[in-house]
């Protein structure tokens, strides 16, 4: 096992906060990360393995009249052709089930899947997909929300009418009377393009059937459990036949929560159909034009206020282009539609959120769940109305922000709360009070839950295992997933702590759901604070088992304390005599600890007010930018980010997701969005669709207040999500403040910028 | 394109190998020679996810037909460590967080290997330009920058 050569002697090494260990992430998979040998899905190859590939739809909308599959039946090397015709499966999806693995007599975006084969090599494979005949009837389509909702718009799918997928109506207090009684109003309209979270590796799965009496997917997943259940209901398996073993995860930020659906589908029907594992992956350019990006979004939006300040109220108007299927986007919307009214105390709330079906790319998640979108609409806002009052930015959101011990106008309890101190700490770092000539500055707050309590009702929590090893070290079983942003060191950290050893002396097993405890996955920032609370209980227990084992042993009182389980004699027990004695007893049981966390049940109603998390994280970001007046150009000069996500774990990898996060919420900010000719993505590669290089990264600050949170393991909780969060609010404002307008379109642009601040109209 | 012969110096010892001298050199390093730590994120030269070293220089592997190695010497992330002993650049890659979800950091190595090969001692603007073809989406960059300077650091430790 590859060691550092230099580092610190982990035992003598200072830890962080209250934590033991050394503080980076040292997990044996990270070394051979760096060493070149850590195997990821796109290096998987098998034995006898076949390659897989779809053939996808030219036309953003039509009617399959014929499919000729013979010549591809007949090429050498060919062992299986599907078309959607006979596959008898259901529709299925994430939140409607309105997909198909394969098109059946109609096709809704450039991309669809029309057929698939599997052959002995890549080439061959994409030779076979292209001898395929198809013949099309194009169909009126329809490229926007705006059109899909006109009156006589062709309709996309018969179950969902008018082209609407999903929509909700929020109302809470008396709107209207605010806004009838306010001194201010502020109002704007605010665009999101769809962007998508651009993880390095491309996705890919080996679906291997009959190997192992069962359907084994070799596919990285945030939460391989979903995707197993999904795959099991679509091919109507049985869900205990299907099993998701995960390599090394190149990257995810929501985007592999679920991943590509119809490529684990379609791989499994075609190793089910040839007997032989198949490969397939997604090209880099099949990643933007068929990978699920996030939503695109426009809200319209408007604010009550007093003249001292005080909002009063909030209304919007959203409405976001789904494409032409959903897989998360009715959830995305949703948080797009409401988190941001919890980080001010807003009296009244009435918002319509409408997901609208075109003829696009499919959408789905992105880290923080739309919660930066509606940031960069809200937070603007909030510095609009600061302007129109004459109130210094700052002072109107503390004189808003939410705090402890509130519940927020949605039904959130706000338990523990920096989010002020985040704010004044943020605020002071960027110099508010000595502001440089020539230079905008901008601020922005923000609220993320820690994990679902509304998800799915009955499943809240997380369980986790701790298995004391005949070596004496600790083994951690949990269901979460760790994709590099340090979630087993953590849980490495935590479970040491429970057990008073080194961190070194304990593994994290994660990647196998045969062997992992179910879990809902990495998402919606709930490893650290749902998962990582498991993982205390279920070492505590084990400690507690290891402790009652030394007192049976010896027949006297003992405890364990830093790791050494002493008698009350003075007689110390080796853990490793303890796990091979009750070894022995049991015949071959080893000592396992369990741990569930199952946070409370949510008041959450039928009108969506009430708890969703047992948590809250909170940021306030604040930026400095400068403007060439006679281009436009932007450069971000410096981000503060001040987060309160309780007691950090890891001072290494906690910085990594700031500025991980800050970057990209730097890329969406001011680059990133999805390009549209007549449906067909124009911008489909990493040189068309820009994202940050070394060379575009400003100076990044971050502050932690250590706020400790009794809901999560030791007073910690997730930062993951929310580091993505502030960003656009804060750039946003900052080019406001140097430009004397708002761009309201995103990615704010030199030439939007430009515009902005000759007075035309913004595209 | 028709096979050949195509011979050259891979991670220091001598390779002859039959191939299209049109397929790319990651194909031929990784399908070929099944040398999977050089990783694929592209196939473009977009991201520098495969990148190697072609007589000391950083280039895409992905944009380099196999022939025009012929009698040249290449090194990929493999011939950076032994065993459990890594090179400087990995074990500051580790030491500083850099290694994220990982996908990039073979490739990101092997430019700052490039970097520090030519420049020992490098300023923090020349490591942003080395780095600059290498697209991370998990870090950031500043804990790579942190890294690669780190390891000129380590290095000259090292050899004094």
């Amino acid at each position: 096992m590859i060691r550092s050569i230099t580092a610190p002697d982990p035992k003598q090494a200072p830890a962080s906060g209250c934590f033991p260990g050394i503080d980076y992430d040292q997990n044996p998979e990270v070394w051979a990360k760096a060493a070149g040998r850590a195997v990821y899905g796109t290096d998987l190859k098998m034995p006898g393995m076949l390659y897989g590939k779809i053939l996808r739809s030219p036309c953003p909308h039509a009617r399959i009249k014929k499919i000729d599959t013979a010549a591809a039946e007949a090429m050498p090397g060919v062992r299986a052709v599907l078309t959607g015709e006979g596959l008898g499966c259901k529709p299925f999806g994430i939140v409607v089930d309105d997909e198909l693995p394969l098109a059946v007599d109609r096709v809704r975006y450039i991309g669809d899947e029309v057929a698939c084969v599997a052959a002995v090599d890549l080439q061959t494979a994409e030779r076979a997909v292209q001898s395929i005949r198809v013949e099309y009837e194009e169909l009126p389509a329809v490229f926007s929300p705006a059109e899909a909702l006109e009156e006589n718009a062709p309709q996309l799918h018969r179950d969902f009418p008018g082209n609407v997928a999903w929509q909700r109506n929020i109302s809470r207090g008396d709107s209207e009377a605010a806004f009838r009684e306010a001194d201010h109003v502020v109002e704007n309209t605010f665009t999101v393009p769809a962007v998508h979270p651009t993880y390095l590796e491309p996705i890919s799965c080996v679906a291997e059937s009959d190997r192992c009496d069962g359907l084994v997917l070799h596919t990285a997943l945030q939460s391989p459990d979903s995707v197993r259940a999904i795959v099991a209901k679509v091919l109507e398996l049985p869900l205990s036949r299907v099993r998701v073993i995960g390599p090394v995860m190149g990257g995810g930020f929501g985007g592999r929560v679920y991943g590509n659906l119809k490529l684990y589908i379609l791989s499994s029907l075609l190793a089910m159909k040839t007997g032989w594992p198949v490969k397939m992956q997604l090209t880099r350019e099949e990643e933007f034009t068929v990978g699920r990006p996030m939503i695109a979004a426009e809200l319209k939006m408007k604010m009550a206020l007093r003249s001292d300040g005080t909002i009063l109220a909030r209304e919007a108007e959203i409405i976001t282009d789904n494409g032409a299927y959903s897989a998360q986007a009715p959830w995305v919307s949703n948080t797009i539609s409401e988190r941001n009214d919890s980080v001010y105390r807003i009296p009244a709330v009435k918002t319509g959120v409408r997901l609208v079906y075109t003829n696009k790319v499919p959408t789905g998640q992105y880290r923080a769940y739309g919660n930066q979108a509606a940031n960069f609409a809200t937070e603007s806002l909030i510095d609009m109305a600061a302007k129109k009052l004459g109130i210094d930015p700052l002072d109107l959101r503390l004189k808003n922000c939410i705090r402890e011990g509130d519940v927020s106008v949605h039904g959130l309890q706000i338990n523990r709360c920096a989010l002020d101190e985040c704010l004044k700490a943020a605020a002071k770092k960027i110099g508010w009070d000595r502001k440089k000539a020539g230079r905008g500055y901008g601020l922005s707050a923000a609220i993320h839950a820690n994990g679902s309590l509304i998800f799915n009702k009955k499943f809240r929590g997380a369980a986790a295992q701790a298995r004391l090893e005949l070596d004496g070290r600790v083994t951690v079983f949990t269901g979460e997933q760790d994709y590099g942003q340090g979630a087993h060191a953590a849980f490495a950290r935590i479970a040491a702590k429970a057990l008073g050893l080194n961190p070194d002396l304990i593994t994290v097993q994660s990647r196998d759901t045969m062997h992992s405890p179910y879990s809902l996955g990495a998402l919606a920032m709930r490893q650290t604070t749902i998962g990582g609370k498991a993982v205390q209980l279920a070492a505590e227990n084990l400690k507690e088992k290891i402790v009652q084992l030394a007192v049976s042993l010896s027949g006297e009182p003992a405890t364990m304390e830093n790791g050494v389980v002493r008698g009350s004699s003075g007689m110390v027990f080796d853990l490793a005599a303890i796990a091979y004695d009750y070894h022995s007893q049991t015949s071959g049981l080893s000592l396992l600890g369990e741990g569930k966390y199952v946070p409370e049940k949510s008041d959450y109603d039928d009108s969506g007010y009430g708890n969703i998390s047992v948590t809250y994280s909170f940021a306030a970001h604040a930026a400095e930018v400068e403007i060439d007046r006679d281009t436009g150009a932007l450069t971000v000069h410096r981000i503060v980010a001040a987060h309160d996500s309780g007691r950090i774990v890891n001072q290494v990898s906690a910085r990594g997701q700031v500025y991980g996060g800050i970057t990209q919420g730097l890329g969406m900010s001011c680059y990133e969005g999805y390009l549209f000719e007549t449906g067909r993505v124009a911008n489909a590669s990493l040189a068309d669709y820009k994202i940050p290089t070394a060379l575009d990264i400003p100076e990044i600050e971050e502050i932690f207040i250590e706020n400790e949170d009794p809901a999560g393991p030791y007073g910690a909780k997730g930062l993951g999500e929310i580091v993505m969060v502030p960003v656009l609010g804060a750039i946003a404002n900052a080019v406001a403040d140097a430009a004397g307008e708002w761009v309201t379109d995103l990615p704010i642009t030199a030439e939007k910028i430009y515009q902005a601040m000759a007075g035309w109209e913004c595209q | 394109m028709k096979q050949q012969i195509i011979m050259f110096q891979l991670n220091g010892e001598p390779l002859e190998i039959y191939a299209d001298p049109a397929e790319s050199l990651l194909a031929i390093l990784r399908e070929k020679l099944g040398l999977y730590g050089t990783k694929a994120g592209c196939g473009k030269g977009e991201c520098g996810a495969c990148t190697v070293l072609v007589d000391d220089q950083a280039q895409n592997s992905c944009l380099i037909p196999a022939g025009k190695v012929q009698g040249r010497r290449v090194e990929t992330i493999e011939n950076l460590s032994r065993g459990d002993v890594v090179h400087p650049i990995q074990e500051a890659f580790v030491e500083k967080g850099a290694v994220q979800c990982g996908f990039c950091s073979p490739g990101m190595i092997m430019s700052a290997y490039a970097l520090l090969k030519s420049s020992p001692q490098p300023a923090p603007e020349d490591v942003k330009t080395a780095i600059s073809g290498n697209l991370c989406r998990c870090s950031g960059y500043k804990q790579i920058e942190e890294a690669v300077l780190c390891a000129g650091d380590k290095m000259k430790n090292r050899e004094s």
